[in-house]
């Protein structure tokens, strides 16, 4: 039952484009995920592509879940200023798909496996939308309002976008949706409803922000919210179609065996602890001090999207340990630019790459080099200030769990 | 049944509603900007001229180039020399336009890395000149442009007798007016590219990655960041892993108008900011924005910190000496272009809300 609404949602995520920096950014206890050289990712890639079309028409289903899980978190894995909370989001997905057992003759599946996926959008909703609940969001309309008049030259709503009036609208309305959205889908009277609203919102979003294929992951995905009996109508027409009946295998099956629906203890346990890690990790961030929008200890994997705008420069100063002589880095040299973009506004990339550095220019005849960072970061349009302390020798510091002292205090 | 729904559609309605009365009122002044009167002056004002007037010196290059290689004298070498200051200087108000008909392309690389890398390479241009077989088409961009002619027709360890001696050689000659000419032929044809990519240019009036806008803007960083980093950091041995100063990775070496041309560049970097007519500039459009105003009050307090430093120095000085001998004015100087980057930068960016990158994002 949950097949027909998944199965369209992967076609497409393949971008074939890899470009290979000099440095990548690795996520934390994953330093070891190393890009493959050009034809190797090449090769992901299809292999990834072949998999995601193997889920969704049936075929080698087991196999090609596993492989999508893995190829597809994989590069995510490669460099952390890629990082979106929608990958985030579909690699989860996909690896529950690993799980799941092939329908039965009767094209039904376990609760479970519909019951994982609804509870995974009601937590990305609902998470967002508490996220969404902070001053400058409500009582300033930042950071919509920075973004919404550089789309002004959209057609029909392009001239409203200019007003302030209108970003304090689209927050208070993205909030409201955020948080309540998912319970509106969830009952048979306000779902339709409810669902256009899905594709209103996201739609809308995809046309004003550079936000990928999560318009489309979100919309997709939302249709699982919807009845069995909505699902079969919609089945039964495709089924006429000969070219989908063929490709997507929507006939029942021929064998008359019927899977075993058991759910196993293992299952059960991972279960459970999925569920508890989506309620809890994202509230970890009440155990860092400071502001977490400009601390971002505790950010990450944790439904916070469109929320702040930053952007920052820092500027890495690397000194020989022995003369004393000091020189000045050239960011652009090691990475590209929208590395370079992101990883000037988050500690643990600026950590990470001050590190590269030392070992970097140890190699090129610095001796015991100390990298310390100017990182000047504007948050929401506000002026510009120190994130980290300018004098501290980043390469004495270890990146760990614990709160980050060399984090300068945000000043509003 | 469907309340909340319906409820919510109410709301929305009235929003929606409120922005539209609001819009009505006559009283209001209308917020935002228009992005394309800033990009229509941008290329009448400055792109397009800039681009005339590298043609225009650029032609009277070659010109006394072929007049000179006609019969080379010292006389001669002089006007020739003269040529070519008046347009390597030219050049710095067009060197930063490296994008549509300017771009890369294909194996062309912008056009400022065709016809302005520095340094050229002394021991591919000497083979050059031993061996008579050159291309100005191939990946040797370090061996053409502007400061490969320089190579040839400055030395500041020979008097001007000497040079003109040099280009007995007819292969010499050759070389430079083949070099001339390929400087003024990519000229040309980026030019003329513009009567024809100037309406797309406006008519690209967005805020995405690849709208003029962004173009304009990550070409407009890119070559203040170039000033600084290379025509200031690198000669002064201010990157890490350099052990001296390295006054032979200076732009405009031989003829030693390295620093008249860095104050060119970014004198007209400062221009482009400020625009003509302030309304129709990035400045302008940073006035109309959430936290554009302080911004801007910022960023001029910092330029005239900048503009103070450059005026200080005598603009014929000779950047080389300087660096060997007493560098702290040029220290001082790169420090300041420092800490203007952010205001250029991060900060500019993320308030006119440009995407400097096609890559998707989260928003954070």
């Amino acid at each position: 039952m949950a097949f027909s609404a998944l199965r369209f949602v992967y076609l497409g995520w393949i971008e074939e484009h890899y470009i290979e920096p000099i440095f990548h950014f690795s996520y934390y206890g994953f330093s070891w995920v190393k890009p493959l050289g050009v034809w190797g990712m090449y090769l992901v890639h299809a292999l990834m592509f072949f998999s995601a079309l193997g889920v969704a028409t049936g075929r080698l289903y087991r196999v090609s879940a596993i492989f999508l899980f893995l190829t597809f978190s994989y590069t995510e894995l490669i460099d952390l200023t890629y990082y979106l909370n929608h990958y985030y989001f579909v690699s989860l997905i996909c690896l529950w798909l690993i799980f799941m057992p092939e329908p039965d003759a009767q094209f039904r599946m376990p609760q479970w496996c519909r019951f994982i996926i609804l509870f995974q959008l009601t937590v990305v909703y609902c998470y967002a939308g508490w996220a969404k609940m902070n001053s400058d969001w409500l009582l300033e309309a930042l950071p919509l309002r920075i973004w919404l008049p550089a789309h002004d030259d959209l057609p029909i709503i392009g001239p409203l976008l200019v007003y302030p009036e209108t970003a304090y609208l689209f927050c208070w309305f993205g909030m409201i949706y955020d948080c309540f959205i998912a319970f509106f889908l969830f009952y048979n009277r306000t779902r339709p409803l409810a669902y256009f609203t899905v594709i209103v919102f996201h739609v809308l979003t995809g046309l004003l922000f550079q936000i990928g294929v999560f318009p489309w992951v979100m919309i997709g995905s939302t249709l699982i919210f919807f009845s069995i009996h909505w699902h079969e109508r919609n089945l039964n027409i495709l089924r006429k179609i000969k070219v989908f009946n063929a490709l997507f295998k929507l006939d029942y099956p021929n064998n008359n065996t019927v899977n075993n629906f058991h759910i196993g203890p293992l299952l059960r346990a991972f279960l459970f602890v999925f569920i508890v890690f989506q309620l809890l990790f994202p509230w970890r961030y009440l155990l860092y001090p400071g502001n977490l929008f400009w601390t971002e200890e505790g950010y990450r994997f944790s439904w916070r999207v469109m929320l702040v705008e930053k952007a920052g420069d820092a500027t890495f100063y690397v000194k020989d340990g022995v003369t004393g002589r000091e020189g000045i880095v050239y960011n652009r040299e090691f990475l590209n630019i929208h590395q370079e973009k992101q990883m000037s506004f988050q500690p643990d990339m600026i950590l990470q790459f001050a590190h590269f550095l030392g070992k970097h220019y140890s190699t090129k005849g610095v001796q015991k080099p100390q990298v310390r960072a100017e990182v000047y970061v504007t948050m929401n349009a506000r002026k510009a200030q120190l994130l980290i302390d300018p004098h501290v020798d980043l390469m004495q510091v270890k990146d760990t769990w614990a709160p980050k002292s060399w984090i300068l205090p945000y000043s509003p | 049944m469907k309340k909340s729904g319906i409820l919510l559609f109410c709301l929305v309605a009235v929003l929606i509603g409120v922005v539209a009365c609001k819009k009505d009122d006559p009283e209001e002044t209308k917020p935002g900007f228009d992005r394309v009167a800033m990009l229509t002056a941008y290329r009448d004002q400055f792109i397009v001229p800039a681009y005339q007037e590298a043609l225009s010196k650029s032609t009277s290059l070659r010109d006394a180039a072929q007049a000179f290689t006609a019969a080379p004298s010292t006389e001669l070498l002089g006007s020739l020399q003269s040529a070519w200051i008046d347009a390597a200087v030219a050049w710095q108000q067009a060197c930063m336009y490296n994008f549509g008909p300017a771009g890369e392309s294909g194996i062309l690389k912008s056009l400022q890395e065709e016809l302005a890398t520095f340094p050229v390479s002394e021991t591919k241009l000497n083979s050059i000149l031993s061996t008579g077989t050159w291309n100005t088409s191939d990946f040797n961009r370090d061996a053409r442009g502007f400061y490969a002619i320089e190579y040839l027709i400055f030395d500041p360890l020979s008097d001007a007798q000497t040079l003109v001696e040099r280009f007995n050689a007819q292969m010499r000659r050759d070389f430079l007016v083949a070099l001339c000419n390929d400087v003024r032929n990519r000229i040309s044809t980026v030019q003329n590219a513009w009567s024809s990519y100037g309406s797309e240019f406006i008519s690209n009036s967005g805020t995405d990655a690849g709208s003029s806008v962004a173009l304009l803007y990550n070409e407009f960083v890119k070559s203040y960041e170039a000033i600084k980093n290379f025509k200031f950091g690198l000669p002064l041995g201010l990157r890490p892993g350099q052990t001296a100063v390295a006054p032979e990775l200076l732009e405009a070496r031989y003829s030693k108008i390295s620093f008249r041309l860095a104050k060119a560049h970014y004198n007209h970097i400062v221009n482009l900011y400020r625009g003509v007519d302030e309304s129709k500039s990035f400045k302008g459009y940073l006035k109309t924005v959430t936290g554009g105003e302080a911004l801007v009050t910022e960023t001029e307090t910092q330029l005239s910190v900048l503009a103070g430093q450059f005026n200080a120095l005598d603009e014929n000085l000779d950047m080389a000496d300087r660096i060997v001998n007493n560098p702290q004015a040029l220290i001082d100087l790169h420090t300041e272009l420092q800490k203007n980057t952010k205001n250029f930068k991060s900060d500019m960016s993320s308030l006119l809300g440009i995407a400097i990158t096609f890559t998707s994002g989260d928003g954070d």
